[in-house]
């Protein structure tokens, strides 16, 4: 595999090198590509081998590409990186198709016509800059800098975009975030004191409610789901979709949807009644024992049995499975929690149970998030006088993250221009237009907008609705910062991106585009390093590591594992692990979670839920050539009960409407799902026509979503729909 | 590598798969399959209408191959290392391989208008490297090896045994893809025919 490359040569002289290498197939002297560095055994002429870093989706495993006459012809997994275990996804294997694909943006586009009207103006770079730096200079004049909004998604660069927002003076940022999993985290860092990563390899026993590892992949997770069950753990699925995860598990509950709370509460109180829980642990670690022993009293599983539907019998007997198991056991934290408006106290519920199991920190349970630190370039922002006390979506829900803010929040704000109005808007890898519950008020949070930039690989929806379209290059061409992984076994490293090709195109990497926007707009001090300067810095305290990024793309840290929080205090107010939280009281929530029974599903409609398979990363990757072919449009999955009395069969078209809005897609009748609960695919039935394969093709989940949120965190709250589903002819 | 000295042999674990398709996107990749077309699959096993069991295949490089009797023109055949192959430069692109192989693992390219199917990513195997399928799968639910190599994991496999075979009742071409014992279902093969659904005698699939 990869050994040695680059030898002897620096950065700037491998990118000089890679340029010349570009220039020859333009008809230089062809003698340059031996100058080209190899890395690895070359496997014939003009072939090379680089190793990189995935970026299909959010987990960043290693890769190695094969590069044949400077175009990529193959990624393959790198067999050495910890966290992805020498595997590499469908995703993974159809990144080529991300990198040559005729639907990127190929050059800086100035719109035209109406907003989301598709017809644009090809502008230079300069001219692209220089335009964006004027409307953003005005928009902060007129209504201050903040309003600007942020929104930089999950990507390594998107910390360039913060940095940019800062130094141009708005805190008004965004992540993706809240529209994924803040309240998990909220739940699980108030409980904790910080967020676990789950040990899967190692456990016994494992619950896995509202999540499903084996499409929804996490690496090593979803693979260490199957060596662990292969070693005997025993993996129970609750979910009202029977997903490839409930197809693999030893045990399936269609549980009713929004009714998780009452299936952990019981769980609890058989734990206690019982005294199945570790009371070493629980007395010396936790705070509230007393507490939460009154509060579940009322919660035997005979009464969650009404509530969610599983039989009383088999809650009890799980509570007692999972305590014979433990510690090396586990209530899986699961990822994607924007589901219910009490999404918070349902992930408090789970992390109670983790906390009684006493699998904290132990083989099999919850590990401890290793932490370790590359230095950043410091800065300190200039201070703007005009700017308003606080974050446009502040105060809109009770305990929200500053740093990630709210998408549905910061939206509803925009629209009501209170309490300060936006006017612009600066989008970055990420798709508020696919991914946000409820499109049609996105589209009018947009035509609030004076300006709105979109940095992006292809024209998605959030960038035909943009002012101005800024082309991005893949990951496969970009020279990327050093980045931490803060994992738990196996994931804990180093990774960085040097390019396999050269940009294509007039494409840009943001880290450029925020450095000129910065230039222009004389904040040109905070961005006077280029990415390898800034690389360097990093690495300073990091001498091992140069070396294996530079072979590998990745340096594995792997440490102690179990045990790290001998003779430490939980990072909470109590030092304990907070079964009650004193601090939601005083917020006015419940310091224990109570529940609520969900809406009553009204007769003759269902509750739409959201999910993934493991070709769809949301709505960046079905417009992919290899991807589409594997799922070319969504369905909506119907249980065979309810479509008898629709009077609908497998693959008609049917329409599918809500308060939000409404669509036509293919029907998919299945036992694969509750008779109450409908489901669909996301990233279809985009407006862009610059999505060739998916534009008007099925029908978009946010356009169906109602947008709802989690009254703690401002998590999206997306399983409170109710829609209809109607035949056509 | 002298590949002719080699015994090649797949053993695929269904209980590891969890249906990522990882395998079909890195074959049809590295092989440049045609859309619409694939070397490999993953088949789910349904009970009451549900989903059990995820079961990867490819071609089965079989030890009495359908394919082998159907050619008129003698382009495929069984190679000394166990790997029944296509030499484009004989086949016809007749097509009766296609509906005589009963795993529907052959298809016509419609660019090359001949007879394509798995070879075990042959251009990798010389390059030392394994088949993409093998390289790429995250549970590494397909173990790829030499039967000739004593000491290889695939030996080790063969010899513990418990291994099943996928074949259709009627016509058993004796594949040379083993599964684990707890793959589930094992007679879904179709019986061979020629193109037109032309029915022969078994004698006639006997190569």
């Amino acid at each position: 595999m990869p050994a040695a490359n680059e030898k002897g040569l620096t950065r700037r002289q491998f990118l000089q090198f890679s340029g010349m290498a570009a220039a020859a197939t333009l008809g230089a002297p062809r003698i340059l590509h031996a100058l080209v560095p190899l890395i690895g055994k070359p496997i014939g002429s003009e072939v090379r081998r680089v190793p990189s870093i995935c970026d299909m989706c959010l987990n960043k495993c290693g890769l190695i590409a094969r590069v044949e006459k400077g175009v990529v012809q193959k990624l393959d997994p790198h067999p050495n990186f910890l966290k992805s275990r020498g595997m590499l996804c469908a995703k993974g294997n159809a990144g080529i198709k991300q990198l040559y694909d005729p639907d990127r943006l190929k050059y800086p586009l100035l719109r035209k016509g109406a907003r989301g009207e598709g017809r644009w103006q090809r502008l230079s770079w300069p001219q692209a800059l220089d335009l964006a730096a004027e409307k953003l200079k005005a928009i902060g004049e007129k209504y201050t800098r903040c309003g600007v909004l942020f929104m930089a998604g999950s990507d390594v660069q998107s910390s360039f975009v913060n940095r940019f927002a800062s130094v141009f003076g708005s805190y008004n940022t965004v992540s993706h975030e809240s529209n994924c999993l803040v309240s998990r985290n909220r739940a699980y860092l108030d409980t904790f004191g910080e967020m676990p990563i789950p040990d899967t390899l190692n456990s016994k026993y494992i619950i896995m409610a509202g999540a499903n590892c084996f499409e929804a992949l996490i690496t090593p997770d979803s693979i260490d789901m199957i060596t662990a069950k292969q070693k005997g753990c025993k993996l129970v699925v609750l979910d009202p979709r029977y997903t490839k995860t409930a197809a693999l598990a030893h045990e399936w509950h269609a549980i009713k949807p929004g009714t998780d709370m009452a299936f952990f509460l019981a769980v609890t109180n058989v734990l206690i009644e019982e005294k199945r829980y570790d009371e070493k642990f629980v007395q010396e670690k936790t705070y509230g024992l007393e507490q939460l022993k009154d509060h579940v009293r009322k919660y035997p599983p005979e009464w969650a049995e009404k509530e969610c539907e599983i039989p009383a019998k088999d809650i009890r007997r799980i509570a007692r499975e999972l305590s014979e198991a433990a510690p090396a056991a586990m209530i899986y934290p699961g990822r994607r929690t924007s589901d219910y408006e009490d999404s918070t106290q349902i992930r408090r519920s789970m992390a109670i149970v983790n906390a009684l199991l006493g699998n904290w920190d132990r083989p099999g349970g919850l590990t401890i998030s290793r932490e370790i630190k590359v230095k950043a370039k410091p800065f300190d922002p200039p201070f703007y006088e005009d700017n308003p006390e606080e974050r446009v979506d502040a105060g809109r829900s009770l305990m929200m993250f500053e740093e990630e803010g709210s998408f549905k929040h910061a939206r509803d704000a925009v629209i009501e221009g209170k309490p300060y109005p936006i006017k612009g808007f600066f989008t970055y890898k990420t798709n508020p237009m696919a991914t946000g519950a409820n499109r049609r008020k996105t589209i009018d949070m947009i035509n609030k907008l004076d300006f709105m930039i979109t940095v992006d690989i292809a024209m998605s929806d959030t960038a035909w609705m943009a002012d101005l379209v800024l082309p991005a290059p893949s990951y496969l061409e970009r020279l990327d910062p050093v980045t931490v992984l803060q994992g738990g076994p196996a994931g804990t490293g180093l990774i960085t991106r040097t390019p396999v090709v050269p940009a294509l195109f007039e494409s840009r990497p943001v880290f450029w585009i925020v450095s000129e926007l910065a230039k222009r707009l004389d904040l040109g001090q905070f961005f006077n390093f280029t990415l390898e300067e800034y690389r360097q810095e990093q690495l300073k305290d990091w001498p091992n590591a140069k070396k294996d990024l530079k072979k590998d793309s990745f340096h594995n840290s792997p440490g102690k594992i179990y045990g790290v929080y001998e003779g430490k205090v939980f990072k909470t107010p109590s030092k304990k692990i907070e079964l009650y939280k004193q601090r939601y009281s005083e917020k006015k929530a419940d310091p224990l979670p109570v529940y609520r029974p969900p809406q009553i599903v009204p007769p003759g409609k269902f509750r739409l839920v959201v999910g993934r398979n493991a070709y769809i990363t949301q709505g960046s990757s079905t417009n992919n050539a290899l991807l589409s072919e594997l799922v070319p449009e969504n369905e909506v999955w119907v249980h065979p009960k309810p479509a008898r009395s629709l009077g609908i069969t497998s693959g008609e078209l049917v329409e599918v409407s809500s308060p939000a809005g409404k669509g036509r897609l293919k029907v998919r009748v299945t036992e694969e799902i509750r008779p109450d609960t409908v489901y669909m695919d996301s990233g279809f039935g985009m407006l862009s026509k610059g999505l060739t394969r998916v534009y008007e093709k099925g029908v978009s989940i946010v356009e169906i979503l109602e947008d709802h949120n989690d009254t703690i965190s401002g998590n999206m709250a997306m399983h409170e729909t109710f829609v209809s589903v109607r035949r056509l002819h | 590598m002298d590949i002719s000295r080699k015994q090649f042999i797949l053993v695929i674990d269904s209980q590891k798969c969890f249906d990522c398709k990882a395998c079909m996107i890195a074959c049809k990749v590295e092989n440049n399959v045609p859309e619409g077309h694939w070397r490999n699959w993953v088949k789910p096993t349904e009970a009451k209408g549900r989903r059990v069991q995820f079961q990867p295949g490819q071609c089965m490089q079989c030890e009495a191959p359908a394919c082998v009797a159907a050619c008129p023109v003698k382009a495929t055949y069984k190679r000394s290392d166990g790997m029944v192959v296509i030499d484009p430069k004989k086949c016809i692109g007749c097509g009766n391989c296609v509906t005589g192989c009963p795993y529907g693992a052959r298809f016509r390219n419609p660019e090359t208008k001949l007879a394509e199917k798995c070879n075990y990513c042959e251009h990798r195997l010389l390059r030392g490297e394994e088949p993409a399928c093998v390289t790429t799968c995250p549970t590494k639910a397909r173990v790829f090896g030499d039967l000739n190599d004593p000491k290889s994991k695939i030996s080790a496999l063969m010899k513990k045994g418990r291994l099943v075979q996928v074949a259709n009742r009627k016509i058993n071409t004796k594949p040379r893809i083993y599964y684990t014992s707890g793959t589930i279902q094992l007679s879904w093969p179709k019986e061979p025919t020629l193109p037109g659904d032309v029915y022969l005698p078994e004698s006639f699939w006997r190569p």
